[in-house]
């Protein structure tokens, strides 16, 4: 009895050695440089959360080919140097032939030219900076580019019938980038740019930078700021009494800065890539998303990062899972391909071809669209 | 808003600015003076201190602010001896250098630890945002009126304690010599324990000040860290006073500085009058007293 017990304990082991060896149960890695701490991990955990949803949605289909795909969550504590660190973590331990890039556009950037040496894919769902992805051939983004959405906030502030206006932005490569690409058209459209305040990122205390803006009592100020700074600034302005009309680009658009700031990003109005909400695609995404995490409030980029998801296992799909495969593939896989964000084809810079800008306000605490 | 009051408000600004700063490097300079190390988790008590109020005011507390302020002190005071005991006390003869890492490593850990019961995310104790009031044309909010009243009261309450008590006399003279403060039979354990627990408390003072004024973030304590660590300097290291001055130097130049250059460069100022007060008494790092 006991020589039978350890027989087919061994048959046993041998079987569930044996396993792992047929190679299309094994599941297929995507690495992720995630902001999970630091100043940025409110976004980070946003994203998580959709990417994770869009994995189990696939995985829950039979995965790609029958293989399940495990995303590899790499820390990249929302600075450059870490960035950098989680990158090459996840390309020489890991050895994932695709990987989703850090969020804030100075962090991608950095990590850029490590994936393009290593001739690994990287992809952003939420940079925006002009010249994201020109790193080289294996960087695509998901996310439309602020060439595209200078004009728009400089044609916002001419509607509404300012024609000089005092412009803050933070001090990095989206700030940067947007700001010239709004200073540009806005001059072009025959506004006057007043002052240009650059401040630091991860600040507390603003209030001297708003009180140069304010100078002169403007009657509106163009803020291109995040989520935390832009709360202590509507914050720090309404305490200081400061009364204008806030403009802004995308990156502020969050419940989490109306929930911050409370009343003080009351009529806050800024400019953001639209996802049209009434699609199948963008209601079955929401439904979704409530499914599993309980509330409607999807995070800011999420949506974006979940069409990444899929965006990137139809190139698995189509090129398979080398990273020359999934580069050669994304250009066909995204094309015409309607995600919860509309259309995903790639234009040259492999950047998204379209898209549909709208424009955003802080209403009675809800961040809703905007009606002239 | 007029010319005058724009100015009078950037002053303010400084001065509000600098009471923070000051606040946070006469923690940092106490516990250089008697124990000679800078202590880089300093930063991590600001943060806790601002955390641990936090706690209190949560569920399942709940405690309304002025209930809640006390227990969080006396935390943030007993995270200061827990620091020394578990890191600082075993190493206390150490080099510098050690003293140095070791509070480096301990301020990641504290900073990882604050982000695994909290989370990453900015966190607000849920006041609601009120304008400020106007006084002589200036803007002032609660918070701001309790920056400058609490910072004054904590300078009148170390003046006192170091002038004016034997316990301040015995941490002055364990400052200005060790071996010869415990020779004349001075109390060297209590008066070490008395500075980290005062350290312990402004920089949980100083850090609850800030978050009334501003959010709460695990990075809080760091990203401030580095200017009090420059007041400290400017003051001339383990110089009390000179940490007051040097903390409202630096609030009101960086402000200051504002209006005349690109605030980008915020910061540069910062660094750049800590530079030239260092060229100009070098002693002030070669570890003299400047007092």
């Amino acid at each position: 009895m006991k020589k039978l017990a350890l027989s087919v304990a061994v048959v046993a082991l041998f079987a569930f050695l044996a396993v792992p060896t047929a190679r299309a149960a094994e599941p297929i890695k995507i690495g992720a440089a995630f902001a999970l701490s630091g100043s940025i991990a409110v976004y980070g955990e946003g994203f998580k959360k959709c990417i994770d949803l869009a994995v189990e949605e696939i995985n829950a289909k039979g995965g790609i080919k029958g293989r399940k795909i495990e995303i590899v969550y790499e820390d990249n504590k929302s600075n450059p140097k870490d960035c950098v660190t989680a990158v090459r973590k996840l390309i020489t331990v890991d050895k994932v032939p695709v990987i989703f890039g850090p969020a804030g556009s100075s962090n991608f950037m950095a990590t850029a030219p490590v994936a393009q040496e290593n001739k690994v894919v990287l992809l952003s769902a939420q940079g925006a900076a002009v010249g994201l992805t020109k790193a080289g051939d294996f960087i695509f983004r998901v996310f439309p580019s602020d060439t595209l959405q200078g004009p728009h906030l400089a044609k916002l502030a001419i509607g509404m019938g300012y024609k000089k206006v005092p412009v803050m932005y933070v001090n990095n490569d989206w700030g940067l980038g947007l700001k010239n690409a709004f200073v540009d058209a806005y001059k072009k459209a025959g506004g006057t740019v007043t002052d240009i305040i650059a401040y630091d990122e991860k600040k507390t205390d603003y209030r001297t930078e708003l009180l140069r803006a304010s100078k002169g009592a403007p009657p509106a100020i163009v803020n291109l700021t995040y989520i935390n700074e832009g709360a202590i600034q509507f914050k720090q302005a309404f305490e200081m009494g400061i009364k204008t009309q806030w403009l802004c680009g995308s990156a502020a658009r969050a419940p989490k800065m109306v929930e911050l700031a409370g009343k003080a990003a009351e009529g806050v109005i800024g400019t953001y890539p639209s996802v049209p909400q009434n699609t199948k695609q963008y209601q079955a995404f929401k439904a979704a998303y409530k499914k599993k995490y309980g509330d409607d409030k999807i995070p800011i980029f999420g949506d974006y990062n979940y069409d990444m998801v899929y965006v990137t296992s139809k190139a698995i799909e189509r090129g398979g899972t080398t990273a020359d495969g999934i580069r050669k593939a994304l250009p066909a896989a995204a094309k015409g391909f309607r995600g919860v964000t509309g259309d995903k084809t790639f234009d040259n810079e492999r950047s998204p071809k379209f898209a549909e800008y709208g424009i955003w306000i802080v209403k009675d605490g809800k961040i809703e669209d905007y009606k002239k | 808003m007029d010319s005058i009051s724009y100015y009078l408000q950037t002053v303010l600004n400084g001065i509000l600015a600098g009471c923070i700063y000051a606040l946070f490097a006469m923690g940092l300079t106490l516990i250089y003076g008697v124990l000679n190390f800078v202590n880089f988790a300093h930063g991590e008590l600001i943060m806790w201190g601002a955390y641990f109020l936090f706690l209190f005011m949560a569920e399942p507390f709940g405690l309304p602010l002025y209930l809640a302020v006390l227990p969080a002190l006396v935390l943030t005071g007993g995270l200061g001896l827990v620091m020394d005991y578990s890191v600082f006390r075993p190493i206390r003869r150490a080099n510098r250098l050690t003293l140095l890492i070791a509070a480096m490593g301990l301020s990641v850990f504290l900073r990882n630890a604050a982000q695994f019961f909290w989370g990453a995310e900015v966190r607000t104790y849920g006041f609601e945002v009120m304008p400020g009031t106007q006084f002589l044309g200036l803007y002032l909010t609660t918070p701001q009126f309790a920056i400058i009243g609490v910072t004054v009261l904590c300078v009148v309450g170390v003046y006192l304690l170091f002038f004016k008590s034997r316990l301040g006399k015995s941490m002055r003279a364990l400052s200005d010599n060790l071996d010869l403060a415990r020779i004349s039979g001075i109390d060297t354990k209590r008066s070490i324990l008395a500075a980290w627990v005062i350290s312990a408390v402004l920089a949980g003072i100083g850090g609850i000040l800030l978050a009334l004024d501003t959010n709460l973030h695990p990075e809080m304590g760091i990203a401030n860290l580095i200017k009090a660590f420059a007041a400290t300097l400017i003051g001339g290291v383990g110089n009390l006073w000179g940490a007051l001055l040097g903390g409202l130097l630096i609030g009101l130049a960086e402000n200051i500085g504002v209006l005349f250059i690109s605030p980008g460069y915020k910061d540069g100022i910062a660094f750049v009058i800590m530079v030239l007060i260092l060229l100009a008494r070098p002693y002030v790092i070669l570890g003299e007293r400047s007092d």
